[in-house]
């Protein structure tokens, strides 16, 4: 039970009023001579259980009238839930509001979503509870903004449906930085979310730290979790895996691979309609979907000669989310694939050449250029996607042109020279060559991202059979992608804003490793370090929302969501152009089969910390919170009344024959 | 009648001379030592015819009816009734009880009232009247008498009966039952708080010893209505332990026990043939002696 005036609950000792009214009226009794004693020793004599038990109902009830009266100006709330408050007004009250598509799904029957029914939930409730001070931390920028009133969530763009995930950890974060920058005071964080495990990233390991740091503040800080945790099997995601568009005798054709997703395990068989719309030009095709995943591979749909570049969109009919309804892609001709080798030792540079000159599809064009450190200012940096460097670390001017490709979005991969020197790139450098006397084979290695990545049938790549015999030593602080049996890194990958710096420390040289002869490792990193380096090249991209880095200025919408500022572009899916490029955003991929958090794992978050749970519905009318001391009022009128009823002496038939 | 003229508070000669209009009549036979108005168990010299009976010898000659004996050749004899006057024993509880009273009088001074007046009534009408005062045992006792003298020593008695002591009227009654002539008029003056079980065996007793019983059972309205609205402790007024009692916790169980009495009282004197008058003290004693004569004259001539 939570109340709106606590204080008034100092009054409830007064609900002994009618016990002491009753033990004093007893001591002033009355003496009197009496002579009928034989039907007062009778009366006593008998079962006094119901009298007994009437003055105890009287004197419950006249405490109840007092309870009533006292709770009812305390102005208890009352919720689906008890405890909501620990009494009286906050001071400042940290709104944590999940946009990821998710929260898109509707309620069963309804129209409205999770997101609006869980902001008008929050409005009421916020509204009814007060605060001092109102901060919005949302899922797309986790940065604090303070509110005028719980109201400006129903109209603020910035608590509006996104197509980018939530990032719960960092939010939190953002939301322990603002609490300890402003020094408030009593403050609730009320969390709006659906409990997907993308969102809230349960094994990360900042949770620990969150769950530290919150622990220490001694204002006190309560969380409320608004839960809207329902799933919907039968709601239909689509993505787009690939496009390509490729000539044919007769023009140009598009090739659209596309997987449909939903959480149900049953096999009914349902029949999907999947519209494709390029550039308005809309097809339909149907299709049957047994099971939870529906693949399509390489649907052709045909262009014209001359239409090179252009985007599509690919959707289901309207179900219970519609945020994942629809995927955007854009599509032009295939980039140019070009790599530059950087170094002059043959059997490194010819392994490294074969893995990034050698295309998996013939309709790639690829090459792969060897040159020294000193002609790096005569490279086309604008056309280069990989850049492989078996050399000193580069400095000076060579370092400049190397960071400004990064930061465009190109891909470096390092490997030591014969002779490390102290020469450092992004706080990196070669420590030098460790001997060992024995070759060694990877231990761990990172399946499941990155270079060393499982395939798409999910079969691991066979680093296992690597033979290591010279490596060399590393310093600096990089996540390791696979590691030596005795803890030395192999491969090692750079955090960066954009781009990739990989450092791997061996080379292809048969008297290194047997990365050469074993190559289908080096050959399939080598090719994913480059495609990810083509993605920032191309005509078009294909974006994850809330990842771009990108300055939005340039950007215009093709197609997507309408409402959406030209500020937030990034954040919602949809066709954009920029700069005669083409960005088709979309949502992330761990959004279409995100299952919600299990009530453990979420009681395991926030162990040790003040939370209470509530569970609501999309589309619920039910206030989460409201007054009810008009229910107080009412219990106290019933109990008066009750009480009175008690009092009332009984009806003596008999008195009228004994008189 | 009455040969000095000092005021006794219980007497009201308004009262008295509007009663005396009223004879006092007897339920039932009584046995006197002269004619009076009452109806005897023998036959006598009154007007009144009451059988023919055949002669025998040495009935009284003067006696015989000679138009019967023209008529039938037969001597019978003929007989009237006998009138003669009545004994009446008053019977005034004097225990601690009777000294209750919430309406401005007490039960003691409302039986004063009662039985003042029929005393006055008796002698007035040529009865004897005597006095027993009985609390724990008989405190007084008068014969019965029916000279003018003598009403006025029980009216002394009355006067000077002092409420005091606990009940004992059962054996009392008992007793009185066997020390009472046969055939008197007994009137009872209490709050008969006793085990109506065992007044029922004293009504009996007195019963078959032929007297003609009347019950005069005083009740204070209080002790009726028990409306109390604070705790009371209540002090036994002939000695017993004092109860503290919650009184909107008791009343009902009171109530229930008083209903309870009251009913098992009733059944008793229907079954004894008891003339029983539940009286409230707060009502008027002469519109109660008046009913209670005019009760008494329907009832007369039972033989």
């Amino acid at each position: 039970m939570s109340f709106l005036q606590p204080l008034m609950l100092a009054a409830l000792p007064l609900i002994s009023l009618p016990i002491i009214i009753h033990l004093i009226n007893q001591r002033r009794f009355q003496t009197m001579q009496w002579a009928a004693m034989m039907f007062l020793l009778a009366a006593n004599r008998m079962s006094r259980g119901y009298a007994k038990l009437r003055q105890w109902l009287i004197l419950l009830f006249r405490a109840l009238v007092i309870a009533g009266l006292v709770f009812a100006i305390s102005r208890p709330l009352a919720s689906g839930w008890l405890g909501i408050t620990a009494g009286g007004r906050a001071d400042t009250t940290i709104i944590l509001l999940d946009r990821s598509p998710s929260m898109q799904q509707q309620g069963a029957g309804g129209v409205v979503s999770k997101l609006a029914t869980g902001r008008e939930q929050l409005v009421r409730a916020l509204n009814t509870l007060g605060s001092s001070r109102w901060v919005l931390i949302e899922s797309t920028t986790n940065s604090p903004n303070e509110l005028e009133s719980p109201d400006a969530l129903l109209r603020l763009p910035s608590a509006e449906l996104t197509s980018a995930a939530a990032d719960l950890p960092a939010m939190l974060q953002s939301a322990r930085e603002y609490i300890e920058a402003n020094q408030t005071g009593r403050t609730e964080i009320w969390i709006c979310s659906d409990l997907r495990e993308n969102d809230w990233n349960a094994a990360s390991g900042r949770w620990k730290s969150l769950r530290d740091e919150f622990v220490q503040f001694t204002q006190g800080v309560r969380f409320h979790l608004l839960a809207y945790s329902q799933t919907a099997p039968d709601n239909l995601a689509i993505r787009v895996t690939d496009v390509k568009r490729q000539t044919t005798g007769e023009g140009a054709e598009l090739l659209v691979s596309l997987v449909m997703t939903r959480q149900t395990d049953t096999d009914d068989i349902v029949s999907v309609p999947i519209a494709f719309e390029i550039e308005g030009a809309r097809s339909v095709l149907n299709v049957e979907m047994v099971g939870p995943t529906y693949e399509l591979k390489d649907h052709q749909i045909g262009l014209e000669q001359g239409h090179e570049i252009g985007w599509g969109r690919v959707s289901v009919p309207a179900d219970a989310n519609s945020a994942d309804n629809d995927f955007y892609f854009a599509f032009s001709k295939p980039t140019a694939r070009r790599t530059i080798i950087v170094a002059d030792e043959p059997t490194v540079v010819r392994p490294l050449q074969l893995a990034a000159g050698i295309s998996p599809d013939p309709t790639f064009e690829h090459g792969a250029e060897v040159l020294t450190s000193e002609q790096l200012a005569t490279v086309e940096w604008e056309k280069i996607a990989l850049v492989l460097w078996h050399d000193s670390l580069p400095e000076g001017p060579a370092a400049d042109l190397v960071r400004a490709f990064i930061d465009r979005g190109g891909q470096i991969v390092y490997f030591p020279p014969r002779d490390p020197d102290r020469s450092e790139f992004a706080d990196m450098s070669w420590n030098g060559w460790a001997e060992t006397t024995a070759e060694l084979a990877v231990e761990t290695w990172r399946g499941d991202q990155d270079l060393l990545a499982n395939t798409l049938s999910g079969a691991s790549l066979p680093v296992g059979q690597l033979k290591i015999r010279r490596h060399c030593e590393l310093t600096g602080e990089a996540t390791v992608l696979a590691s030596l049996s005795g803890g030395d890194p192999l491969l090692v990958r750079v955090s960066t804003d954009r781009g990739g710096i990989y450092l791997c420390t061996t080379t292809p040289a048969a008297s290194d490793s047997s990365l050469a002869r074993d190559g289908v490792v080096l050959y399939v990193a080598v090719q994913r370090a480059l495609a990810a380096g083509v993605e920032t090249l191309g005509d078009t991209q294909q974006l994850v929302a809330g990842d771009s880095q990108q300055q939005t200025d340039p950007w215009q919408r093709l197609a997507g969501a309408e409402a959406a500022l030209s500020t937030d572009y990034p954040y919602h899916s949809g066709v954009y152009s920029s700069d005669n490029r083409l960005l088709a955003v979309n949502r992330p991929a761990a959004e279409d089969l995100a299952k919600p958090l299990e009530d453990a794992q979420l009681a395991e978050l926030f162990q040790g910390l003040d939370m209470v749970r509530v569970d609501d519905r999309a589309g619920s009318i039910d206030a989460l919170i409201q007054e009810i001391w008009r229910l107080f009022l009412a219990t106290m009128m019933v109990a008066m009344v009750v009480e009175a009823a008690l009092c009332l002496p009984k009806l003596r038939r008999a008195e009228g024959a004994a008189a | 009648m009455i040969p000095d003229r000092r005021r006794r508070s219980f007497l009201d000669p308004l009262a008295l001379s509007r009663l005396s209009g009223l004879p006092l009549f007897a339920r039932r036979p009584m046995l006197g030592s002269v004619s009076g108005r009452h109806a005897s168990p023998h036959r006598g010299a009154s007007v009144e015819f009451a059988e023919y009976r055949k002669y025998v010898p040495g009935d009284d000659l003067r006696r015989l009816d000679w138009r019967a004996y023209g008529r039938s050749d037969r001597f019978y004899v003929k007989e009237f009734e006998a009138d003669t006057n009545l004994r009446c024993c008053i019977v005034l509880d004097t225990s601690g009880s009777m000294n209750f009273g919430t309406t401005g009088t007490t039960k003691i001074e409302y039986a004063r009232q009662i039985a003042g007046a029929l005393s006055y009534l008796a002698v007035q009408q040529g009865d004897a009247v005597g006095l027993s005062c009985v609390a724990k045992g008989v405190v007084t006792s008068i014969p019965p008498r029916r000279n003018p003298g003598h009403l006025l020593h029980v009216l002394d008695a009355i006067e000077h009966a002092q409420p005091r002591g606990e009940t004992q009227l059962v054996p009392v009654l008992h007793e009185l039952a066997e020390t009472i002539r046969q055939r008197a008029l007994i009137v009872i003056i209490s709050d008969f708080f006793v085990e109506p079980e065992e007044l029922r065996g004293c009504f009996e007793h007195l019963r078959f010893r032929k007297h003609d019983v009347t019950a005069f059972h005083l009740l204070d309205p209080l002790e009726v209505g028990f409306n109390f609205l604070r705790p009371m402790r209540f002090l036994d007024m002939e000695g017993g332990a004092a109860v503290f009692a919650e009184p909107n916790e008791i009343a009902d169980r009171y109530h229930k026990a008083l209903q309870g009495y009251l009913e098992d009282l009733r059944q008793v004197v229907l079954r004894t043939a008891i003339d029983y008058h539940r009286i409230s003290i707060d009502e008027d004693y002469e519109k109660v002696l008046m009913q209670f004569l005019v009760g008494r004259s329907r009832g007369k001539g039972v033989r």
